[in-house]
Formats: C-alpha cells, sequence, structure tokens
C-alpha cells in the first residue's frame, strides 16, 4: 500500500538545516494497520505529511498503492488526498461554521459527487460512527470524542484506501481514546489501512506492527504485545 | 462545484458582517462614483439608434465659393446645411431608404382660448421618413402618409407635452391644431421621448430637447415659410422675394438619410458626386468636388458635443474605482490568511490550489457584485446631482448597457481586491496548519 525508500526531507532557514526525515525506508501493506511512535521531534509528522501529500520530499522513492508519487502536480496530489487518502488529526480540523453534516460532506464535494450519493455517503458514515441524531449539530455542540468520530466519519465517507491518523487520541480521555481505538480496529478489520502516528504506547499496541521513528530514520521494528489496556 | 463555492462564499461574507460591510462599502464608493462619470461619458458616445447608428447619415455638400471655404480657418470644411435647392434634388436620390430634408420654423399656435393663449412653439418641416429614421415612439397614431407629404395635406404630429397642454394628454389623433391661420388634423402623438442630444440638428442648441410639433415639409412653399435657425450664405447678392430665397445659395436646410445597408454608402457617395458634376456644369459648386455623409457619433465627435473634462472625469472616476479596489487588498489580505487553518484542512480533504483558489475569487467576486449593486443605487443618486447642472440632464439616466459596465466594473474591481489575497492563500502548504489548529 506504502513504500518508501531512503525519504529525505530537510527543512532549511537562512542559518539551520534540519533534517527531518533521513533515509526512511518503510514498507505499510494492505489492510494492515501500523502504529508509528517516537519522541516529539523525531519526525512523526513530517513522515505522516509526506505519506498524506501534504509535504513534498527532498530525495528517495515513495510508491502509494503502487504508484510513484514523487512527481505529481498539485491536482493530482489532491486527487489522491481526496480519493485514496483519509486523514485523522489530533485536533480533529473540524470546520467550526459547519455543521456535522456539512463537515462529512467537504471531500465529497471536492470529488464532484452528485448529490444524492453524497447524501448516502454521509448517512452511512454517520451511523457507523454512532452520529446519525447529531447532523445539525456544530462542532462547538460536540464533546472532543463526539467531535474525532465526526472526523472519522469525514474519513470513512471517503472511503479511502488508507487512513493517516496523527495522534488521533491525543486530546481525548481514556474513555474517548478507548472508543476511538475501538472505531478505528473495525475499520481497519473491514480492509482498510491504517498508519497512526502516536505518543500513546497502549494505543500503539493496538496496532498489527509498531514502528519506531528516531532522528528521521525507523530505527525499530517489533510485533505487538498480547495484553492490552488501550 | 461553483455553486458549493458561492455556499462558502456567502458563509464567510456571514461570518463578519462589519467586514463585510467594509469591503462592499468600498466597491460601493468607487462604483457610485465611477458609474455616474462613466454614463455620463456614455451619453454622449452611446449607440443614438440602435442596430442603424453607421447607416443613419447626415449628408453636407460643398457649395460654397470659390473666394474661401465654409470655414475660411479650414480649407477642407463643407457648409453645415443644404441649400433648399440641392436639399429638393437630393430627394431624386433611390439610393437611401428613408430620407429628408428638414428645419425648423416658429409658429403661432392658436390654442381654444379656454385651455391655453396663442404662443408660439418651434416647429419642425420634415418628410415622414424622419419618425422612422430616428425611431421616433408614438403613444398615438403614427407619422403622416406619403401622400401627405406629396400633397402636402394639413397633419400635424404633435408631442407628448404638447397633447398634454393642448389635450389633456389623451388620444388626440384627429383632433386639430391651429397653426397660424390653418388648422392641421393630429395624426400622431408622440410617447415621451427625450434622446441626450437634440439628434435632427446637432449644430444648434445640441443638449435641447426635440421640437413639440412636425408638419409636412412641402409646406414650405405654399406657406411661404423660413427656417428660425442658422442660415449662411456666400452671394451678397440682395434677395428680394421668398422665390429669389429658395433658389439661392444659402444654406438652411438639414438633410438625412438611412442607408438600405453598409454597401449602399458607395452607391450614395456616387450618387453625390454625379450630382455635384450635374450641378458644376450649370454653373454650379464651383469648388472641388466635396461632400460628407456623416454618422451621428461623427458628428458629436466633429462638434466637440461632449462638455470639456466630462472625459477627464470618467477617467479620473475609473481611476477612484481602481484605488478603492487596491485599499481593500490589504483588508482581503488579512480575512482569508486568518482562514489558513480551514484551507489547510480542506487542502488536505482533497482540495486542489485551484479550488482554493476559485473559491477565494468568487468570494470577492460576490463582494464586487454586492458593492457594485448599492454603487449603482447610490450612483442614480449622484447622476440626479448632476442632472440639475445640464440642460440634457433628463437625458441623464443609467440604461441597460449602462448597468451592464457597471456589473463589469464591479466584476473587475472585486477581481482587483482579490486575486492577490486569493493567489496567497491557495499557495499556502497544505500541511501548514493542520497540527496547531
Amino acid at each position: 500500500m506504502l513504500e518508501m525508500s531512503h525519504i529525505k526531507k530537510v527543512y532549511r532557514t537562512e542559518s539551520i538545516e534540519t533534517h527531518a526525515l533521513e533515509d526512511l525506508t518503510l514498507t505499510v501493506g494492505a489492510g494492515e494497520f501500523v502504529s508509528v511512535t517516537g519522541p516529539s521531534g523525531s519526525g512523526k509528522t513530517t513522515f505522516l505529511n509526506v505519506a498524506g501529500l501534504l509535504d513534498t520530499f527532498d530525495s528517495g522513492r515513495y510508491l502509494l498503492d503502487g504508484k510513484d508519487v514523487s512527481r505529481l502536480s498539485d491536482k493530482e496530489m489532491s486527487q489522491i488526498r481526496n480519493r485514496t487518502l483519509g486523514f485523522i488529526f489530533q485536533s480533529f480540523n473540524l470546520i467550526p461554521d459547519l455543521g456535522v453534516m456539512d463537515n462529512v460532506d467537504v471531500p465529497l464535494r471536492y470529488r464532484g459527487l452528485p448529490a444524492g450519493e453524497r447524501r448516502k455517503r454521509i448517512d452511512r458514515a454517520l451511523e457507523m460512527v454512532g452520529l446519525s441524531a447529531r447532523k445539525k449539530h456544530l462542532p462547538s455542540q460536540l464533546s472532543g470524542g463526539q467531535q474525532q468520530r465526526v472526523a472519522i466519519a469525514r474519513v470513512l465517507a471517503g472511503e479511502p484506501k488508507l487512513i493517516l491518523a496523527d495522534e488521533p487520541t491525543g486530546n481525548l480521555d481514556s474513555a474517548m481514546t478507548r472508543e476511538i481505538m475501538d472505531l478505528l480496529e473495525r475499520i481497519n478489520a473491514e480492509g482498510t489501512t491504517i498508519v497512526m502516528v502516536t505518543h500513546n504506547p497502549e494505543c500503539a499496541e493496538r496496532a498489527h506492527r509498531q514502528l519506531h521513528v528516531f532522528d528521521g530514520r525507523v530505527i525499530d521494528v517489533e510485533r505487538p504485545r498480547v495484553t492490552l489496556t488501550c | 462545484m461553483l455553486s458549493y463555492h458561492l455556499q462558502n462564499a456567502l458563509r464567510s461574507l456571514r461570518r463578519n458582517p462589519i467586514l463585510t460591510a467594509l469591503l462592499v462599502g468600498g466597491i460601493a464608493l468607487g462604483i457610485s462614483v465611477s458609474t455616474a462619470f462613466v454614463a455620463l461619458r456614455h451619453m454622449y458616445q452611446q449607440d443614438f439608434l440602435p442596430g442603424k447608428s453607421h447607416r443613419v447619415l447626415f449628408v453636407r455638400l460643398d457649395s460654397w465659393t470659390t473666394d474661401h471655404a465654409f470655414n475660411p480657418e479650414d480649407p477642407d470644411s463643407v457648409p453645415d446645411q443644404l441649400t433648399y435647392r440641392d436639399a429638393r434634388a437630393l430627394l431624386r436620390s433611390p439610393v437611401p431608404r428613408h430620407q429628408t430634408p428638414t428645419f425648423i420654423t416658429r409658429m403661432f399656435v392658436h390654442p381654444d382660448p379656454k385651455v391655453s393663449r396663442p404662443y408660439q412653439p418651434d416647429v419642425r418641416l420634415c418628410f415622414s421618413d424622419l419618425f422612422d429614421i430616428f425611431g421616433m415612439p408614438f403613444r398615438f397614431g403614427g407619422p403622416w402618409s406619403k401622400e401627405a407629404d406629396a400633397k402636402p395635406e394639413q397633419v400635424i404630429v404633435i408631442d407628448d407635452a404638447t397633447n398634454q397642454k393642448l389635450f389633456g394628454g389623451g388620444n388626440s389623433v384627429g383632433r386639430t391644431v391651429r397653426l397660424e391661420d390653418r388648422d392641421f388634423r393630429v395624426v400622431g402623438v408622440l410617447a415621451p421621448w427625450r434622446p441626450p442630444l437634440r439628434l435632427f440638428e446637432l449644430e444648434r442648441n445640441p443638449a435641447g430637447p426635440p421640437e413639440p410639433m412636425y408638419i409636412p415639409f412641402n409646406f414650405v412653399e405654399p406657406l411661404q415659410i423660413s427656417s428660425s435657425g442658422n442660415s449662411a450664405g456666400w452671394q451678397g447678392v440682395p434677395i428680394r422675394t421668398f422665390e429669389e430665397w429658395l433658389a439661392s445659395e444659402s444654406v438652411w436646410v438639414q438633410y438625412w438619410v438611412e442607408l438600405p445597408d453598409d454597401a449602399a454608402a458607395g452607391a450614395y457617395s456616387d450618387w453625390l458626386r454625379a450630382y455635384i458634376q450635374e450641378q458644376k456644369k450649370l454653373g454650379r459648386f464651383p469648388r472641388p468636388i466635396r461632400f460628407r455623409i456623416t454618422t451621428i457619433a461623427e458628428m458629436v465627435e466633429e462638434l466637440h458635443l461632449m462638455p470639456d473634462g466630462v472625459k477627464a472625469m470618467s477617467v479620473v472616476s475609473l481611476l477612484f474605482l481602481a484605488v478603492c479596489s487596491v485599499n481593500l487588498v490589504g483588508i482581503l489580505l488579512g480575512k482569508f490568511l486568518a482562514r489558513v487553518p480551514e484551507v489547510s484542512v480542506r487542502r488536505a480533504l482533497g482540495a486542489s490550489r485551484a479550488q482554493i483558489f476559485w473559491q477565494h475569487v468568487i468570494e470577492c467576486e460576490l463582494i464586487g457584485v454586492l458593492g457594485g449593486a448599492l454603487g449603482v443605487l447610490a450612483s442614480l443618486g449622484i447622476l440626479h446631482l448632476l442632472a440639475q447642472y445640464m440642460r440634457n440632464g433628463e437625458a441623464l439616466r443609467l440604461d441597460g448597457e449602462m448597468l451592464l459596465i457597471s456589473l463589469f466594473l464591479s466584476l473587475v474591481a472585486g477581481l482587483v481586491a482579490g486575486l492577490y489575497p486569493a493567489w496567497r492563500i491557495c499557495s499556502v502548504p497544505p500541511a501548514m496548519q493542520l497540527k496547531v489548529q
């Protein structure tokens, strides 16, 4: 699903060069649930941005769903983000003055789907996350957990092949964290590949595979332990 | 996608009504001033006879003396009117679809004493083709017939104000107007009609209104009617009788033609050239063959009918609109950049840079259109004010063409204000604020 070889990413200012990704190489197979951990500044978010075509990289090779995405136009990258990828963020990133339904509708609008098809997908996605009764609510009228479920519904409505989650439980209490992780596991069980960056070791252990990023490299790969408390 | 961009734009405008009012007000200010002054310029540069302006021509012939040109300072000048005999002769040309010699005189009207005391208005003598050539609108009846032209019959067309004054505004077709000592039967009543310029006779009182009464041209001879307008001559011999006046080289008749198509201009020129050559054989037209057939727009230009400063003011007002628009660039830039987090999310969810750009351009255009609508309303006030100081002020108005121009200016103003901010916001890297929102 995702194959990165020797990816390098350097942020440059007038006086400083920051090597965010240094020869990063990894492969994620279709249907996998992979967690990515690492200390702050290790390059996790940069990795996720590059993986999600939200940021460019300086060198290396990146195959996404079998396609080389190193030299795509903005339009082509936008189409891949819209059709192949789904993003879940720590701070939910809902548009504050759009209701729940309209927030879920955003990626579908950019896909140019007809209204009836969009409506079906929105209803189905909100039902999956248990928010069918809150279609008209604004994000500010929902709890943190509910907002993250709306964000997940937004991803589900797009039916992506790969979900990139950046600290999806970072702003949630333990009960909500469990709820979201259960939801992600269900989604993964239905065949969607998930790559999740997290600081929470317990959440990381619920993935099929854990990657550890340090100084911009994947330095550790291990199988998850069996006992899960997250 | 356009409807979605519009929805987003409306949502954005509703989000901060005060800022929206400021932006719309800025555009409205520029549009109101520019629309008013462009309308003023448009009044003199419009298509006066839509669809046929280029085929309606004012005819002039150089029948002047060899001693000097009509305008001694301009050797190429031609007399601004025709002699009576040339006007009569030109009627023989088969080329024009419509044609008429015309001039104005003053005649006493003797209304019913209960209605009004006698008065002396301008009366225009013409063939009925005049009404067709200038597309004059009728409220009741219509032009007189060709037979009435030929005989001539005692028929008259009056304007709406005269109809109000003499007949209370009702359908007065068939009633009579006593001019001097004859009764003229009303065959047509014009609808209110106020062209910006006095099209029939641009050399004299061009800002004035059209005449209130029209009678057949062929009354010139039986009633011995002379022009009350300008006349000029070069022979320097005393004219003792009316017949001598009609046969003289004095110019006092205007002549208009409407050609059937564009190609007819060449044929008509050939006809005029042949006519002058024929007259030369009779000892007239001593100067080199010279004639002019001129559209109204060309006459407006030639006679410098647009008041000084109108062109300059329209340019300055457009610059003012540009300044208003440019002043909004900073405000829009701040407004859009405050939206970087939302734009980052939209980019992550699949919006392309072009889609973000157009979403914001459409928001600017919406501001432009709203400002334009408000500005057009305000410009009506400015035009009303300007009209107070103009003789032809009542013809100063916003027609359909001007409304389209205002809409165009509004869209351009919105684009000028929003292009750079829209480009900046769409250039923001998508990952910029996803983490910190």
